[in-house]
């Protein structure tokens, strides 16, 4: 009851409270269908209670806010009935379609207590947000971008995100730790929520981390597993899709049996489903490489081999070849020689005997040209001797004619002859005389005539005139 | 030709020569140099294969010298 103090009606805290609690209760008396966004959770795992913050907003800003309680007998049958029909547990930041009553408590004031969660319209909640995180990545054109990086060549160092002791981590490491093959994996773990509420920012933040020593590693590998279908709803969050899609370097995942896909994995640069298949995956990288390189080996043993020995046989044959070309060029050649040196032969006793023709023939010629030569030389020689015997004859004759009138004039001269016609000769001392000078009065001369001498003096001289 | 090279540069490169000497591009006086060098190669490619060099405190020190800077 109200006290008077000062006359005024003072009311205790409990009598206001209790007041309105009254009051509500008169006001609400059944419970009603309500939506609202559940901004947190609060699940204390202790009590098994929940305390999930309601909020109703526009354009993103908050317009209305109420606390609201869901009781742990609630709580435990709502998140089964989730998790069979969305498969994964009640989840906060999503709109939920609630039945709840108003209940007031003078402790703890006004709530809803949420007695039923519709799973289907969650579901479809769901669904509408991996939609939204899908068109929001398209529209900014990072969808692929992960997709589209080179993939490296042998994926031997990787940043794992995963939980520890999950299942999934544990087969991932037996396989690529006991590879039959040798291949050796560097991988270091960034432990990570992989289901529920903190998922989303527990990832982001080891992404974070990752991103600090990319340089270390070829790829990032998100392993979860054992978990069933459950828990998958945070890999459809737009800010770890985005932080996936933008990552520098590739992201793999193998994060479970989900029937449908999440927007992670679509952006991730391969999905490998679940772990085992992730790490076979990477070990077929591995072969991929290791292939060639063993197939190289091979080949270059056999392939080498076969080489020098076709070269050797190729060298073989070329010197076969040779030996047996030198060998024809050879016996063409000493046959050609023979052959050459026969016709020589030959034409040289053939040159010899012509030679020996045309010598024959000249001195045949030479002979025959000089009879006629001397044949006509000689007649010449006959012709001159009678002209010059005809001309001698001639000329003799005709000196002869002179001759005898020489030797006749000569003998008509001769001192008998003119004796006889009646000339004489007188000489004086034996001397003939010409000139009357030449003697003298009463001198002796002798006058040879014909047939003796007349002996006389000089009586006169008579000088003619 | 690079004497020291990476496991992808090296692949490239064994590549290569196979691919040359399985066309018969390559004459016998290079065989003997270019069989040594894919040998070379493939030794490198392997020990890529079955050794890693990174080191988990190195990469720890790094992290943790990034947050400091923070």
């Amino acid at each position: 009851m109200p006290e008077i103090v000062d006359e005024k009606r003072v009311f205790s805290l409990l009598e206001v409270t209790t007041s309105i609690q009254k009051t509500l209760a008169i006001r609400y008396t059944s419970s009603f269908w309500v939506k609202a966004e559940m901004n947190k959770l609060n699940h204390y795992p202790q009590s098994g209670h929940c305390y999930p913050d309601l909020v109703e907003k526009t354009e993103g800003k908050v317009i209305a806010q109420l606390k609201s309680t869901l009781w742990k007998d609630d709580f435990n049958r709502i998140n089964q009935n989730f998790l069979n029909l969305v498969k994964s547990p009640l989840k906060e930041g999503i709109k939920i379609l609630f039945c709840a009553r108003i209940t007031f408590d003078p402790m703890h004031g006004l709530a809803l207590r949420i007695t039923e969660i519709d799973p289907v319209f969650s579901l479809g909640e769901l669904e509408r947000e991996k939609q939204e995180s899908i068109a929001m990545l398209k529209s900014q054109g990072i969808f692929n971008r992960n997709k589209s990086l080179t993939f490296p060549l042998l994926p031997r160092r990787m940043a794992v995100i995963s939980v520890q002791t999950s299942k999934g981590y544990a087969d991932f490491l037996k396989m690529i730790e006991g590879n039959p093959w040798g291949y050796k994996f560097f991988h270091l773990l960034f432990p990570s929520l992989l289901q529920g509420d903190k998922a989303v920012e527990s990832i982001c933040y080891q992404l974070e981390q990752i991103r600090k020593v990319v340089s270390h590693f070829d790829v990032v590998a998100i392993i979860r597993g054992g978990g069933g279908e459950v828990g998958l709803s945070c890999f459809n969050n737009y800010a770890l899709s985005k932080e996936i899609a933008l990552f520098p370097i590739p992201v793999i995942t193998g994060i479970g049996h989900a029937t449908n896909e999440t927007v992670v994995e679509m952006v991730a640069y391969r999905n490998a489903i679940t772990p085992t298949e992730l790490a076979d995956y990477l070990l077929q990288e591995f072969h991929n490489f290791s292939q060639p390189v063993e197939r190289a080996e091979e080949m270059l043993v056999g392939k080498v081999k076969r080489i020098v020995t076709d070269e050797r046989q190729h060298l073989q044959h070329l010197v076969r070849y040779f030996r047996s070309v030198t060998d024809n060029v050879l016996i063409r050649s000493n046959h050609d020689i023979r052959q050459q040196a026969r016709d020589l032969f030959k034409q040289s006793a053939l040159n010899l005997l012509r030679q020996k023709q045309a010598h024959s023939s000249v001195v045949y010629k030479v002979r025959s040209m000089a009879l006629t030569l001397c044949n006509a030389r000689r007649q010449d020689l006959g012709q001159t001797l009678f002209m010059i015997r005809k001309d001698l004859t001639s000329f003799l004759k005709q000196d002869g004619n002179q001759l005898a009138n020489v030797v006749k004039t000569i003998a008509n001269m001769h001192p008998e002859n003119v004796l006889k016609r009646g000339y004489s000769i007188t000489r004086k001392n034996g001397k003939a005389i010409t000139r009357v000078d030449e003697v003298s009065p009463a001198d002796k001369l002798e006058t040879i005539v014909t047939d003796g001498v007349v002996i006389t003096e000089v009586q006169t001289i008579i000088k003619s005139s | 030709m690079n004497d020291n090279p990476n496991y992808a540069e090296a692949f490239e490169e064994l590549q290569q020569i196979v691919s040359e000497i399985e066309e018969g591009h390559i004459s016998v006086d290079e065989l003997s140099e270019k069989v040594k060098r894919a040998a070379l190669l493939i030794k490198i490619c392997k020990a890529k294969l079955t050794s890693t060099e990174e080191d988990v405190n190195k990469i720890l020190k790094d992290l943790d010298s990034t947050e400091t800077e923070e």
